[in-house]
């Protein structure tokens, strides 16, 4: 038996939300095949057979979420149901074959534990005998109580009784749980709750998948980092008129040009240039890791949340090759289709607003990089040039920091920095690499 | 009840204060709870009183004066006079012997906050209990109740117990001389026990039991080294008989047994004790006015915990079905206090060890291989005999052996069983390694004192799997077809 768990399928993740299970009890599978579609964090990911067998068990539901580690499936490795078939019969007529310790433990009505860990599963409310040891000879362990007790809480909170004093039979009931096929059981999570107070209707959702990664990936980064933000505001006029330039080449190779690419250069020859604002720092050994490579990561808005693509070595990609990427990223973000490989690795993050609206902002930092700039909406104002009002397209940028790292006298010439280079695009070509 | 009545208003009422009622009063005073105990007799019940300790402190004694027949061999010469034995002094001494021990049971009852009355209980309701102490009745209102009021022996209207002449296990612990001749009706573990003492102690003994062999719960290889020891001891015993009737006259019992063998004949002797099983304490209870329900043997029916049909009514040890031994019982007691008081306790194990003290000794816990095959095990069994133990040679005490009983294919064991010298506290290993989930090799592979007795398991445990030191291997793994 292969004992399928959720492997860790990126940078740090923990745990995540099982999104579709593909496959049955029972049924025969191949190795490579999709079994299960699971959404960590920000992405979707398949997860494939390990090995060619049968499903024996499904342990978990969809719309559950489980931690890196927990055994998900278990399959009959080397198996499949032709085989199988042909098989029993065997079984049958020489029934010394199958004899092992399953059937005898069941006689004996126990599965293998000391009483320590009898006693614990009682306190935690589990049926030991449903449990499958992983200890010597298949004892159970104290650990096989917790991922146990950790699946069935996840997988049937509603069948999980709170076991009267003197009830054992209660206890039994919550075997259920486990002997139901996962599969057809309400998506955990799903259900909206409406109840009334003094004050009137609250629906409660459950802050789950990708807005509950969103909500802790927050907290952290602003109970680690003392945020400070400066706001300036950019002259676009010729930017814009390089881009209508630019735009029929770009059309051509049916590129779609934002302004967004241009951003990115100025960024990388400023984080070249201020090289604190491309680092992080690791709170476990107190250093700063100044990052010589400039993956730039740009918050997408998607109908799932916030997810950030990241584009890797942004130096060494032109405009275009910028703008295709992209384009590719934020469609893939839209179809819920980022591995991994696309949102980690970030050095720094850009957050465009600018097409909603919004005059300034205090943008979080994607912990564990030290700023993150946001674009705001870019629009036509007065502005005094040269003692006289005239009329400009104007945008405003927004710049959060860690003022750990970064002081802002630093960050404010950062800024000036960017806006040195994209006020006058000339300047930007000539300092690309 | 009385008009006017009040009742005392208490958490629990624990009636009986055997060793499983004043566990669980004990332990519901540690949990906070406040505890009603109500005993009609003395704290301790059959076993501190009548039955463990009095009948361990006679054997004990007969033991140590059935030694002295045999120091010679050890080279302690003893005065010529022959040595004797003055019953009267043993009652003393076993009487201290118990007061000390209900002294101490009081002592802690009293620490731990639980009240105790003497009394005789009766269900009122659901949640009263009616007290009788002495010329009073009192009335306790309670949230959960007890139920431990234990065993009393089953005698058969024809074998009318009158003290004298026909006594039960209680009566023969309280005699003040040693009978001459005995007869005894009922081989089992209280029978052989008291059967082997008295003849030690010099009586003629007679064993009638009605099985095909003494002992019959225990496998027969382990009771056979009992009754290789029974005949040495110059006991008769009688198997496959029943005794129709008894007749006393010129003081003397005179027991009319029948068998299929022997057809019938008479068994004449001074005194007769009858040993052939026991009964629960619940006739008197009143159980109908609390709504407890009971077996068609009198035995209340409880769930792990110790529930009754009545979920806030508890019951333990003797009163309910299964064997009728004071460490069950006691484990009951502690295991309802702990639910009781909202702890997710339960008696799950099914190890609950045995121990016959006979000569010599049996103990075991878990399967026999008998009960293992039947329950579909291919088992591996192994023994290693006392004689092969240095420790058992140097005590003169090399009768006897320990037995494994494990999983051939997994090699967990099932049972340990032993019998010989010190079986009793031999079997604490045993327990242990069961309720562990131990497989054999963790007993063979745990160094085991030397020279101790307790090297039987080791032995054992070597010996299954096909490497025991002290003894020859071969064909010595027994392995079910």
């Amino acid at each position: 038996m292969v004992e399928f768990k959720l492997p860790d399928v990126g940078e740090g993740m923990h745990e995540g939300e099982i999104v579709k299970v593909l496959v049955r009890r029972g049924e025969s599978v191949q190795q490579d095949q999709p079994l299960l579609e699971v959404q960590t964090d920000k992405v979707n990911a398949e997860l494939s057979a390990p090995v060619t067998g049968i499903i024996r068990e499904i342990l978990i539901a969809e719309g559950e979420t489980v931690e890196v580690g927990t055994t998900l499936l278990v399959i009959d490795a080397g198996t499949d149901a032709k085989k199988e078939e042909t098989k029993l019969p065997e079984k049958v007529v020489n029934p010394d074959k199958t004899v092992n310790f399953a059937p005898a433990r069941a006689d004996h009505r126990r599965s293998l534990a000391t009483p320590y860990i009898r006693q614990l599963a009682r306190e935690m409310k589990l049926d030991i005998e449903l449990i499958t040891g992983t200890g010597a000879a298949g004892r159970v362990t104290e650990e096989d109580l917790r991922q146990f007790s950790n699946r069935l809480q996840k997988s049937a909170p509603a069948k999980f009784p709170t076991t009267a004093p003197g009830n054992e039979r209660l206890l039994e009931a919550s075997t259920v749980g486990v002997e139901t096929e996962p599969v057809v059981q309400p998506k955990t999570g799903s259900a909206t709750r409406v109840a009334t107070s003094s004050l009137g209707d609250i629906e409660r959702l459950p802050l789950k998948g990708i807005r509950k990664k969103i909500a802790e990936h927050m907290v952290k980064s602003v109970t680690i980092i003392p945020h400070v933000t400066s706001v300036d505001e950019l002259e676009m006029d010729q930017l814009r008129a390089l881009r209508e330039k630019l735009k029929p080449h770009a059309d051509k190779r049916n590129i779609k040009l934002t302004f967004l690419p241009f951003f990115i250069k100025a960024l990388v020859i400023a984080l070249k240039e201020f090289p604190t604002l491309n680092a992080s720092i690791d709170d476990r050994t107190n250093e700063i890791l100044l990052k010589r490579f400039y993956h730039i990561g740009i918050a997408t808005d998607t109908p799932e949340g916030l997810i950030v693509p990241v584009i890797k070595d942004a130096d060494h990609k032109s405009i275009f090759q910028l703008a295709e990427e992209i384009d590719q990223l934020a469609r893939l973000a839209r179809e819920a289709k980022l591995t991994m490989e696309h949102i980690t690795g970030g050095t720094f993050t850009i957050s465009n607003v600018g097409p909603i609206g919004g005059l300034q902002a205090t943008p979080i930092i994607n912990h564990p990089e030290v700023a993150i700039i946001s674009l705001h909406k870019m629009e036509k104002r007065w502005v005094v040039c040269e003692d006289e009002g005239v009329i400009r397209w104007m945008m405003n940028l927004s710049l959060s920091f860690d003022h750990r790292l970064i002081d802002g006298v630093t960050a404010v010439r950062f800024t000036n920095r960017i806006k040195e280079l994209l006020e006058d695009p000339n300047l930007l070509f000539a300092e690309m690499v | 009840m009385v008009v006017g009545e009040v009742a005392v208003e208490t958490d629990v009422v624990v009636i009986g204060g055997g060793p499983g009622g004043y566990a669980a009063a004990i332990r519901l005073g540690q949990l906070g709870k406040s505890v009603v105990l109500i005993e009609k007799e003395v704290l301790g019940g059959v076993c501190l009183n009548r039955g463990c300790i009095p009948s361990k402190a006679l054997i004990h004694t007969a033991g140590e004066y059935h030694k002295l027949s045999s120091l010679n061999k050890l080279g302690i010469q003893l005065p010529t006079e022959k040595a004797t034995f003055h019953m009267p002094s043993w009652q003393t001494w076993k009487s201290s012997v118990v007061a000390q021990l209900n002294k101490g049971v009081d002592y802690l009852c009293q620490a731990n906050g639980v009240t105790v009355v003497k009394g005789t209980a009766t269900f009122l309701s659901s949640d009263r209990i009616g007290v009788e102490t002495g010329g009073d009745f009192e009335t306790y209102k309670f949230k959960q109740a007890i139920i431990a009021t234990g065993s009393r022996p089953f005698i058969p209207s024809f074998l009318k117990t009158d003290g004298e002449y026909i006594l039960d296990s209680t009566d023969m612990l309280a005699l003040d001389e040693v009978p001459e001749t005995l007869a005894i009706i009922g081989g089992g573990y209280i029978g052989m026990e008291l059967g082997m003492a008295f003849a030690k102690l010099g009586s003629q003994v007679t064993v009638i039991e009605a099985a095909e062999r003494i002992l019959p719960q225990t496998a027969a290889h382990l009771s056979q080294e009992v009754l290789k020891q029974a005949k040495q001891l110059g006991m008769t015993i009688k198997i496959a008989t029943k005794v129709e009737k008894t007749e006393v006259a010129n003081g003397r019992v005179t027991l009319i047994c029948t068998s299929e063998k022997n057809g019938s004949q008479s068994i004449t002797a001074h005194k007769t004790l009858v040993t052939i099983g026991r009964v629960p304490n619940t006739g008197e209870l009143g159980l109908a006015q609390a709504g407890v329900e009971m077996d068609e043997r009198g035995n209340i029916p409880v769930t792990a915990t110790g529930c009754t049909n009545k979920s806030h009514i508890y019951a333990i040890g003797d009163v309910t079905p299964g064997p009728a031994l004071a460490h069950r019982a006691t484990k009951q007691g502690i295991v309802a206090a702990e639910v009781i008081a909202g702890l997710p306790s339960s008696v799950d194990s099914p190890y609950v060890p045995y121990v016959i003290f006979t000569e010599p000794q049996i103990a075991g816990v878990g399967m026999t291989r008998e009960e293992a095959e039947l329950q579909g095990y291919k088992v591996k069994t192994a023994t290693f005999p006392y004689r092969a133990n240095g420790r058992a040679l140097a005590m003169d005490e090399g009768e006897g052996f320990a037995e494994v009983i494990v999983d051939q294919e997994s090699h967990l064991l099932l049972g340990m069983h032993v019998v010989g010298a010190d079986a009793s506290n031999l079997i604490g290993e045993g327990v242990l390694a069961l309720e562990l989930a131990a497989r054999v090799e963790d007993v063979a592979l745990t160094i085991h004192p030397h020279p101790t007795l307790s090297e039987v398991w080791l032995e054992a445990a070597e010996a299954v799997l096909g490497h025991a030191i002290h003894i020859v291997n071969k064909s010595k793994v027994a392995v079910s077809k």
